[in-house]
């Protein structure tokens, strides 16, 4: 939870460059492109990602250490010479194909460039912005629950370890597992509905309408516009190419 | 969608109890089993908890929308928690429960039999997810890699490649069983939790 608090106060601090907008057309740009750009020409939108998350959110750089990452990248940049195209080279008594092999490395690129636009996305836009974000598509009252279920989720899960560990120094799984699973869940949601009743009483003193938008309307920034025309430009330039 | 302030909270809670499911038993289970087992195995197991726990909160908020609401809370917690964005669990939260939603249309209240048809559905997803995510992320040639590793594999089994496809039918089967199996837990546990309140 202090990692989520932390990091809403960091977007805060920061000057912001782009908005949610940008944010959101540069993730869904990206994915599009990726799809679109057939072979080599997927690593300019690898590229301009990478440039892009370099400049404007480096942590999501990290992506490039998580370890299924960079299995899956392995896993299909050993096998695509050996099951796509025919095999036409010899290497170490084996048969692989080189067109295998290229198609292989413009698919993990493809994955990089869409799972990085991704990262960037999630990075860059806070939580109470993506909730801001789905309330445009008439879901009213959603920032509202994101905000409640982000304080709920800590003592959501102190509910869930207290329950399990009664549940377990009761024996409760030696014997009957799914009834004793069964419990442990009806307990869990009853407990934190319980809680819920104190957010209830709170929100309704305070003349809570959900109705109405919660915190400072989104607006787009100059940026934007400029990130837009640049992207969509050269968006169709690759393609078309 | 409008929903009174006590709607909104149960479904900020349902949202809750499932994020948290997902960020504590979720995160646990991609720990042990290996990535190739994710979708088969922890994706299975997620959704249909999810499911159940989805399901008993239509119970609780019994309108249009409420389902989606609470995987829309549950996929915005879990792309902020500290694992950072993973877009399969993302998208595979919002199809099921966009799923649910679409399976629920079909009563006009809630009853036994369409959260029995809701859940089915929802875990319907769970099969297709895979082959959906894997060719958006690596594009159609990655299904030339599946269809080689199953020729590859029945050849060196010495098997038939028909074999092959009962099996993947047969995991359709499981998903849709589990699904149905779910709609109907969470039905008869949403029910124990409400008299459970009312003690």
């Amino acid at each position: 939870m202090a990692v989520l608090h932390g990091r809403a106060l960091m977007m805060g601090d920061r000057r912001i460059i782009f908005s949610s907008y940008g944010y959101l057309f540069f993730f869904g740009a990206a994915v599009v492109m990726a799809i679109l750009a057939t072979g080599a020409k997927v690593v300019f939108v690898l590229g301009g990602t990478l440039i892009f998350a370099a400049l404007f959110h480096r942590e999501a750089l990290r992506l490039f250490l998580r370890w299924q990452l960079l299995f899956f990248i392995l896993l299909t940049l050993l096998l695509s010479p050996f099951v796509i195209g025919q095999k036409d080279i010899a290497l170490w008594g084996l048969n692989l194909s080189r067109e295998g092999f290229w198609a292989g490395l413009w698919m993990v690129l493809r994955a990089l460039s869409i799972a990085l636009a991704a990262g960037v996305f999630a990075g860059a836009v806070s939580v109470s912005q993506m909730a801001q974000l789905f309330e445009r598509l008439r879901l009213k009252g959603l920032g509202f629950a994101v905000g409640v279920a982000t304080n709920m989720l800590p003592t959501v899960q102190e509910t869930m370890e207290t329950s399990y560990n009664a549940v377990r120094l009761r024996g409760g799984f030696r014997r009957h597992r799914l009834e004793t699973l069964k419990l442990l869940l009806v307990a869990i949601i009853a407990g934190s509905l319980r809680r819920g009743d104190d957010i209830v009483s709170a929100a309704e003193a305070r003349a809570f309408d959900p109705a109405r938008s919660q915190g400072p309307a989104l607006h787009g920034t100059r940026a934007d516009v400029v990130l837009m025309g640049v992207v969509s430009l050269l968006g169709t330039v690759l393609v078309m190419m | 969608m409008k929903f009174s302030v006590r709607e909104l909270v149960y479904i900020a809670i349902f949202g809750a109890i499932w994020g948290a499911l997902e960020l504590t038993l979720g995160s646990y289970m991609h720990v042990i089993f290996p990535p190739l087992g994710d979708t088969f195995v922890v994706g299975l197991i997620m959704a249909s908890l999810g499911v159940v726990v989805a399901l008993i909160g239509r119970l609780f908020v019994p309108r249009k929308g409420s389902v989606l609401m609470i995987g829309i809370v549950t996929a915005i917690l879990k792309m902020v928690s500290i694992g950072g964005v993973k877009l399969g669990p993302l998208v595979a939260i919002l199809a099921e429960s966009l799923l649910m939603e679409v399976g629920l249309l079909v009563a006009r209240k809630p009853m036994r039999w369409s959260f029995i048809f809701a859940g089915a559905l929802a875990i319907t997803w769970n099969f297709f997810h895979k082959f959906i995510m894997m060719w958006l992320l690596f594009g159609k040639e990655v299904y030339e890699v599946y269809m080689g590793m199953v020729q590859q594999g029945a050849s060196m089994l010495r098997v038939d490649v028909s074999y092959a496809a009962a099996i993947i039918v047969l995991l359709l089967f499981i998903r849709i069983a589990a699904g149905a199996l779910g709609g109907w837990a969470a039905w008869d546990l949403g029910r124990v939790v409400r008299g459970r309140l009312a003690r």
